[in-house]
């Protein structure tokens, strides 16, 4: 039970952590989705390759470049912020593309009515593509947050005192290999499913409105 | 609406198409098209899928791009061939409506937002005053009890007729219709053709795709008879209706009319 409390101490870091990355991601990925979309050939490229190289890296890599190669220049940044910088990065990438099926899932007669009626370009992104893209996102984001809930467990190798840290600390303190583990995997347990389930009622109340 | 006025002989030019271009990498659309529309004249285009007849009328307010001709709308022109500004597709656009067969309301909105939204953004009306036409506008077409539904709620034929809403409500001086009443039940047709008719009684200029060849024959002013990418012919739709010029024409009619 003591094991348990203590690894329960890690769930604010890893909930702030992962809200944090992908408050990032929810935001950094507009504009590399529509980049990619984008017109500019040059834009596009760029849009791409960052995509690309953001997703191909793996997140334990970027963590360590982040703290350990710009913390060196910066040594103000502390674990939880080079964390939260570099998870967010990603989740930008991810985002984007999760975005970017959300636009061609909106029917091409939206854009042309929008056009038909003389709104700006801004207008028809701001009013009527863009909440359509995020509501059909709801359900490919929300797997993307549950994955990053447990892949935030990255962090406790640059130090950040979330669930898996707690749980490693144990373990050595109590030279039990296995128990610490199984307690952590719990509380990650504990912490997906109802966000599985919220997702699911969130997207079905969503889907009711959109649906053609 | 102004009252009905002595019909001068020659009403001025609401639209004017000039050797309207149009390709698809080796296909060709539209073998320069030329059309013009009078004020306040209803003007059907029919004849077999694939004629153009929708791509024409997307020329209209370049919603389809032309690779060659001009277009000008109520003294805006546009030559398709030159680089011109977002302002003067704008501009165009500015006094145009379209009304599109699978009726493209905005699903996320309900019925007054979606025919308030470009009020407001477009014509820089407040909420208050956009919602205020909205639903004169609605109550028009019949539909002012749906205002706080959302489409996918309304039948079809109550979609288009919202959608006909909201492209009034920009208050256009020319409405295009591309085949309004294809996607919905016969039946159903009628209550958005009633509309259109009401549309048309009162003066509006309307260019409409159709497949209706009774809204064709008894609405329209002007009949175009379209069919590979040219105009077959043009004239008084009774006229036509009775006794076509061109043989293709002919054929078409007894396709439709004798089934």
């Amino acid at each position: 039970m003591d094991i348990f409390l203590t690894v329960l101490q890690g769930v604010p870091m890893t909930i702030g952590l992962t809200v944090s990355a992908l408050a990032i991601g929810a935001v950094g990925g507009i504009p590399l989705a529509l980049g990619r979309r984008s017109q500019i050939p040059a834009l596009r490229f760029l849009a791409v390759s960052l995509i690309e190289i953001l997703r191909g890296i793996p997140p334990i890599v970027w963590l360590f470049i982040i703290y350990f190669g710009l913390g060196t220049a910066l040594p103000q940044l502390d674990p939880l912020t080079s964390a939260i910088v570099g998870l967010g990065v990603i989740s930008c990438a991810y985002m984007a593309e999760i975005y970017r099926g959300g636009l061609s899932a909106v029917a091409q007669g939206q854009w042309e009515a929008s056009e038909a009626l003389g709104m700006g370009r801004q207008s028809v992104l701001t009013f009527i593509i863009g909440p359509q893209v995020f509501r059909v996102s709801v359900p490919a984001a929300a797997s993307y947050a549950i994955g990053l809930i447990k892949d935030s467990s990255v962090a406790y190798t640059i130090g950040v005192t979330e669930i898996v840290y707690f749980a490693n600390d144990q373990s050595r303190q109590s030279s039990d290999a296995l128990g610490p583990f199984f307690i952590a995997a719990l509380v990650y347990v504990i912490m997906t499913i109802p966000c599985a389930w919220a997702t699911r009622a969130l997207d079905a109340r969503l889907r009711m409105r959109v649906a053609r | 609406m102004p009252p009905m006025q002595e019909k001068p002989l020659t009403k001025p030019l609401a639209i004017r198409l000039d050797s309207i271009a149009k390709n698809y990498g080796e296909h060709t659309v539209l073998k320069n098209v030329s059309l013009t529309v009078r004020e306040g004249e209803v003007t059907a285009l029919i004849g077999p899928s694939g004629a153009g007849k929708s791509t024409l009328l997307r020329c209209i307010n370049l919603l389809e791009r032309p690779d060659t001709g001009c277009i000008t709308v109520e003294g805006s022109r546009i030559d398709a061939g030159t680089n011109f500004t977002t302002k003067d597709l704008a501009a165009l656009r500015r006094n145009v409506g379209m009304v599109f067969q699978s009726f493209n309301l905005f699903p996320h909105l309900n019925v007054l937002r979606n025919v308030s939204i470009a009020q407001e953004r477009v014509l820089g009306r407040t909420r208050k005053e956009a919602d205020v036409r909205s639903l004169q506008l609605l109550e028009r077409v019949g539909l002012a009890d749906k205002a706080k539904q959302y489409p996918s709620r309304c039948s079809g034929g109550q979609q288009q007729r919202i959608a006909i809403a909201r492209a009034l409500a920009l208050d256009p001086r020319v409405m295009l219709f591309d085949e309004p009443t294809s996607a919905l039940d016969p039946e159903v047709g009628l209550e958005v053709l009633a509309v259109m008719k009401e549309l048309a009684a009162e003066g509006m200029t309307m260019v409409v795709v159709t497949h209706e060849m009774q809204f064709a024959r008894d609405v329209s002013d002007h009949l175009v008879v379209m069919a590979n990418g040219a105009i077959l012919e043009e004239g008084h739709p009774e006229d036509i209706f009775t006794d076509p010029v061109q043989p293709r024409t002919r054929e078409f009619l007894r396709a439709v009319l004798e089934r």
